[in-house]
């Protein structure tokens, strides 16, 4: 089992004679390649074609950018033996070789060309996403004008963004309610200052780490959900087919969602408090000996009803932000496969972002207003 | 002799693709009820028959995507469906597929589709898959500059000959086409079947292809097998199918004499 020799170079009286044999194909393209390049053609070859067996287009594309750039006028060379089916396919690669190479690729960019570009892009996501506001609050207040516009049967939304999600939002919220009575259990035991712990858990997860938590899986779920919905109905043109039947996309797609969340979210952000509640009255009962009573006893005292409700009223400005970012992004999606992926993805990162910057924002501004 | 271990290729005749009593059950729907023919290498035939004959079922069958209810596909004498999965894979390599709209990879450009299969399936160097690339375009007629587009940047045409160009890219030995000419307007369609039938006569590539379109048939196609009722209800030359006395056929072809006149039974 010897490798194939594809071809010998013969020698004789001055005359040099290139005997081509085997098949070259595409399978064999590798090893034909690099017997090649080691291939040096004397001046006046002739080329006997007659021992080939067989060469498709990629073989005889290899062989002719060899012998082209071995002779300078290789179609000069004069071919013997060749049939007629491998002789067609010569010719033909020939002409289309002749065409000459592809054009060269782009040149890279400098880095200061890139860091424009992307700064550029930056303020076109944040126009886009403030124009899509824009156009969320005018559906809105087109259809309040006329509030039979508003499609009913797109509010299943709210079924899948609110009830659907119940499950994960409690448990998570549970969680995030025992490890917070945990760590401010372990200090405050140390003080002698066990009860104290219901008035960190009881403001701390009312105000911010429901809300939160709730915005971040909801950003997660609902908001990637928006996006691949729309963007995969921009693929199959289906919002452009709601454009020509007369409707309005941003009324028929957009306001259902939008609504459909901020009704939604705050409703979930209400069972993450008292989730998050009884998670820690759970852990206090074990770890602290607090009595359910006394810890509900302790709540009723300590917990301003304000706390609650400025947890619950920053709910419908997250869940504004993530449906606005999570239908723009699947409204501008590109039209191919992986963008949509993209796209969802992008949105959960800003609207996880989005919500963290809110609720920073809400927390200097409450602060300064003192609420 | 030479040590190849590439399946060597039966030197030329002989047929290449062969099926044989295929049977498609969906449920209680029995779509094909023993469909038997054969293709024989470097010949280019079409494959018609009317909505819901199960053309394009049998040529997923054929292309070893959708299992048949009973019978055999084999291609280069390979059985599609129980040969050992190494086997299979082989051919795979041998045969290339046109889908019906292009089935182009989206986040791709031209040429990188074009490449996928080079870089899957041979260890080339990227230059000489550059080059390979830039010539599998221009043998599916396409210019060189459309390398570097995305497929949603071309229009109908290009995209199936983009498509044809990926599908051509490992060089195969059978070529199959899915309607190639749906969609796309008469000029732009019959520069395909010539671009088709080029493929044929100078690669040397057999080609199937599942159509509806009169005029790929009256002008460059070798055999019409044609599927009726679950069976091959005609297999022959375009005059030896049109000469078949049956309602669909009858139909289909009279199609063409409304607006030719008596130009049906000459060619």
């Amino acid at each position: 089992m010897t490798e194939p020799t594809w071809f010998r170079l013969h020698t004789e009286g001055g005359r040099s004679v290139l005997y081509l044999q085997g098949a070259w194909r595409l399978a064999r393209l590798e090893s034909i390649e690099a017997r090649l390049q080691r291939l040096t053609l004397p001046a006046d070859t002739g080329i006997d074609a007659s021992a080939l067996e067989q060469i498709d287009s990629a073989g005889a594309m290899v062989l002719l950018r060899r012998l082209d750039l071995e002779v300078d006028a290789a179609s000069t060379l004069a071919w013997t033996g060749l049939n007629e089916g491998h002789r067609r396919i010569i010719d033909r690669v020939r002409e289309q070789l002749a065409v000459g190479p592809p054009p060269p690729a782009p040149r890279r960019q400098s880095w200061l060309a890139g860091v424009g570009r992307r700064v550029t892009l930056l303020v076109e996501l944040l126009t886009g996403h403030a124009n899509q506001l824009g156009g969320t609050l005018v559906a809105m207040a087109s259809l309040l004008l006329r509030p039979h516009r508003l499609r009913m049967r797109e509010l299943v939304q709210l079924e899948q963004t609110g009830l659907d999600a119940i499950p994960v939002v409690a448990l998570v919220t549970a969680l995030i309610g025992v490890v917070m009575a945990y760590l401010l259990g372990l200090q405050a035991e140390q003080y002698g200052a066990n009860i104290f712990v219901v008035d960190g858990v009881g403001i701390g997860a009312t105000r911010e780490f429901a809300p939160i938590i709730v915005a971040v899986v909801v950003a997660g779920r609902s908001g990637a959900a928006f996006t691949a919905q729309l963007g995969s109905m921009r693929l199959t043109e289906e919002i452009d087919a709601i454009r020509t039947l007369g409707l309005d996309p941003w009324q028929v797609l957009v306001v259902p969602r939008v609504l459909a969340l901020m009704l939604a979210l705050p409703l979930l952000v209400f069972v993450g408090d008292v989730m998050s509640l009884l998670g820690a009255m759970a852990i206090t009962g074990s770890m602290l000996d607090i009595t359910a009573t006394a810890f509900v006893a302790r709540l009723q005292d300590v917990l301003d009803v304000r706390h609650v409700l400025v947890g619950l009223l920053k709910a419908p400005v997250f869940a504004l932000v993530i449906a606005v970012i999570g239908t723009r992004m699947g409204m501008t999606v590109g039209r191919d496969t992986r963008a949509v992926g993209a796209a969802t993805t992008s949105t959960v990162v800003q609207s996880i972002v989005a919500v963290i910057l809110l609720d920073a924002a809400f927390a200097v501004l409450l602060q300064a207003m003192e609420i | 002799m030479v040590a190849d271990p590439e399946p060597q290729v039966a030197p030329d005749r002989g047929p290449v693709i062969e099926v044989d009593g295929i049977v498609t059950r969906f449920g209680a729907q029995t779509v094909h009820d023993g469909v038997s023919f054969s293709v024989p290498r470097g010949s280019l035939v079409a494959l018609i028959g009317g909505s819901g004959s199960g053309k394009s079922v049998l040529l997923r069958e054929m292309i070893g995507l959708h299992r048949p209810s009973g019978g055999q596909v084999r291609l280069l004498g390979t059985d599609m469906w129980s040969a050992p999965q190494a086997e299979r894979n082989a051919v795979r390599r041998r045969f290339g597929m046109m889908f019906q709209d292009g089935a182009l990879f989206s986040s791709l450009s031209v040429a990188q589709n074009v490449a996928v299969p080079l870089h899957e399936h041979t260890r080339l160097a990227a230059a000489t898959i550059d080059q390979l690339v830039a010539l599998r375009l221009l043998q599916a007629g396409l210019p060189a500059d459309a390398g570097g587009k995305m497929p949603s940047a071309l229009s109908g045409g290009m995209r199936k000959r983009a498509a044809i160009a990926r599908a051509i890219a490992l060089e195969p030995e059978i070529l199959f086409l899915d309607e190639p000419t749906s969609g796309l307007d008469p000029i732009t369609a019959r520069g395909f079947d010539r671009l088709v039938r080029s493929l044929v006569d100078e690669l040397g590539i057999t080609v199937l292809v599942v159509t509806h379109d009169l005029d790929t048939l009256l002008t460059v196609v070798d055999r019409v097998i044609v599927l009726s009722q679950g069976r091959v209800l005609a297999d022959g030359s375009v005059a030896e199918v049109t000469a078949v006395d049956d309602r669909w056929l009858n139909e289909y072809f009279s199609v063409r004499t409304i607006l030719h006149g008596d130009r049906i039974d000459g060619s």
